[in-house]
């Protein structure tokens, strides 16, 4: 492998943080406000809730790609390999990050709400002040679960002209007919990637349990 | 309470099931209604080319540039056409279908000229001689020819022309009395070539300019005998773009007459081929 190619495989790198963080980014807060939907039990949007996410939970990221990538400019929507791979990780992360959010949302006690309730709270303090801080906990190690999943399902966005760590290996193989050497190099890159992640969990982790011991 | 919500949302969610999938089956109407851009339009908004990102030597990514045969005739296209060229840069997957749907103008790629794709796709002028060989491990003495692949397993790239036309092979062999082994089909070639070093597959079938360059680079790997016919790479665009094909064999026939074609052909796969047809129909 040459100084160019360890250089291709960094720039792949950066396509999958950038793409894996933006879908994070984006899928987080619409799992949230989907789960609190469903949670809330709104008529008719609940509905298409659950049928969004089962749907989306049911199809395969690479078809869900191809379908978008394809179909859409069909029917007017012009759209790049970058935007399509970016709808195609929100639409299917949001989908997991929604239950994950909601099994949180489930278990939450309902007396502290109601106790929050009597005390004044308008509907709003009561989310922020009583309800995200505890489901954050219980949700995070499920969440950062479905990231890096996130992570290592970047190289099927490959398939619409995506190069990811991945992709840029194996373009490397097929110009040397050597592929071992990228693709161990791919494999000694998501390592890192994945473990920052988890050590932020921790590092979240760490400060609560710190937070809570003060308090 | 639970019970009385989910009976309202059951009705609800029939409907929208419903919808849903009626909206499904819609899909491939609208499909059916892409239209190639036409001359004019490309004019506006630039020729949007797709090229494979794997296929030496045809196209290859460089330290992160394209490169190889059809990206040097992109080049040159670049100083020809009188409009802009905007590339896009693909695994082989999505390149064929991407043109038949009009999502690219053109596949500049090395597409073998089938009957089955000419159902959806129209063809340039040959950009090479593309006859299909077999490689097998230099080591294996086995195979020393066609009929020595009988039973064998043999390696081919998923929805090629290679596939297509393996019962070509079969015939031939048997002619001999043998018949076609196990096929494993690959995304790309790179894979296949790793499996026959790997000896996963007994041989792998490509056309003879891949083959020669792959050899070259790797001599444990020995190119045996044609498998197949006459068999041409073009260029693909969408069927019955006849304004955009008359350009692009334009094009063809400008680069032919000045001597680079036959420059790049000599560069890239190591011999000129002077006398391919202007158009080919396939028997196959």
């Amino acid at each position: 492998m040459s100084g160019g190619d360890i250089a291709a495989i960094f720039q792949g790198a950066i396509v999958t943080v950038t793409l894996s963080l933006i879908g994070i980014l984006i899928g987080l807060p619409i799992g949230l406000g989907l789960a609190l939907i469903r949670w809330a039990n709104v008529p008719v949007v609940g509905g298409i809730v659950i049928l969004y996410v089962s749907m989306l939970r049911a199809t395969p990221l690479v078809t869900l790609l191809l379908l978008l990538f394809f179909a859409l400019p069909n029917i007017g929507v012009p759209i790049n390999p970058m935007s399509a791979a970016i709808l195609a990780l929100v639409m299917n992360t949001s989908a997991f990050n929604c239950e994950v959010w909601r099994s949180a949302l489930m278990n939450f006690p309902k007396d502290q709400y109601e106790a929050a309730q009597s005390v004044g709270m308008r509907a709003g303090q009561r989310f922020r002040r009583i309800v995200l801080p505890q489901i954050v906990r219980v949700s995070l190690p499920g969440l950062v679960n479905e990231m890096s999943l996130l992570i290592k399902v970047t190289p099927v966005l490959a398939v619409v002209g995506v190069v990811d760590i991945t992709r840029a290996a194996v373009r490397i193989g097929a110009q040397t007919y050597e592929p071992l050497p990228p693709l161990l190099a791919a494999v000694a890159l998501y390592a890192p990637i994945v473990f920052a992640l988890v050590s932020l969990q921790r590092w979240i982790e760490r400060r609560q349990v710190a937070a809570e011991a003060a308090a | 309470m639970i019970a009385y919500s989910s009976a309202r949302s059951n009705s609800l969610l029939r409907r929208l099931i419903f919808g849903l999938l009626a909206a499904l089956f819609a899909m491939p109407m609208l499909i059916g209604n892409a239209k190639a851009a036409s001359l004019d339009e490309i004019k506006k908004r630039g020729l949007i080319v797709a090229t494979e990102d794997d296929f030496r030597p045809f196209e290859f990514v460089k330290d992160g540039k394209p490169t190889g045969f059809d990206n040097e005739l992109i080049e040159d296209l670049r100083k020809y056409a009188p409009f802009e060229i905007k590339q896009e840069i693909l695994p082989w997957t999505g390149i064929l279908a991407g043109v038949s749907t009009g999502k690219y103008d053109v596949a500049i790629t090395a597409a073998i000229i089938t009957k089955e794709r000419k159902k959806s796709l129209d063809f340039t002028s040959p950009i090479a001689d593309a006859t299909h060989y077999y490689v097998k491990r230099k080591d294996d003495k086995s195979i020393s020819s066609i009929k020595d692949l009988n039973g064998k397993t043999v390696g081919v790239q998923a929805g090629s022309a290679l596939l297509a036309r393996l019962p070509e092979l079969n015939t031939m062999l048997e002619k001999e009395g043998g018949k076609l082994g196990k096929i494993v089909e690959y995304t790309s070639y790179p894979e296949a070539y790793q499996d026959l070093a790997l000896g996963r597959v007994d041989y792998v079938v490509n056309t003879i300019i891949n083959l020669k360059t792959l050899v070259a680079e790797k001599p444990v790997f020995e190119v045996g005998q044609a498998v197949s016919g006459k068999s041409f790479p073009a260029w693909a665009v969408a069927k019955d773009n006849k304004e955009l094909l008359a350009f692009l064999n334009e094009f063809i026939a400008k680069e032919k007459a000045s001597g680079r074609f036959a420059e790049l052909q000599k560069k890239w796969f190591g011999e000129a081929f002077p006398d391919l047809p202007v158009a080919f129909e396939p028997e196959f």
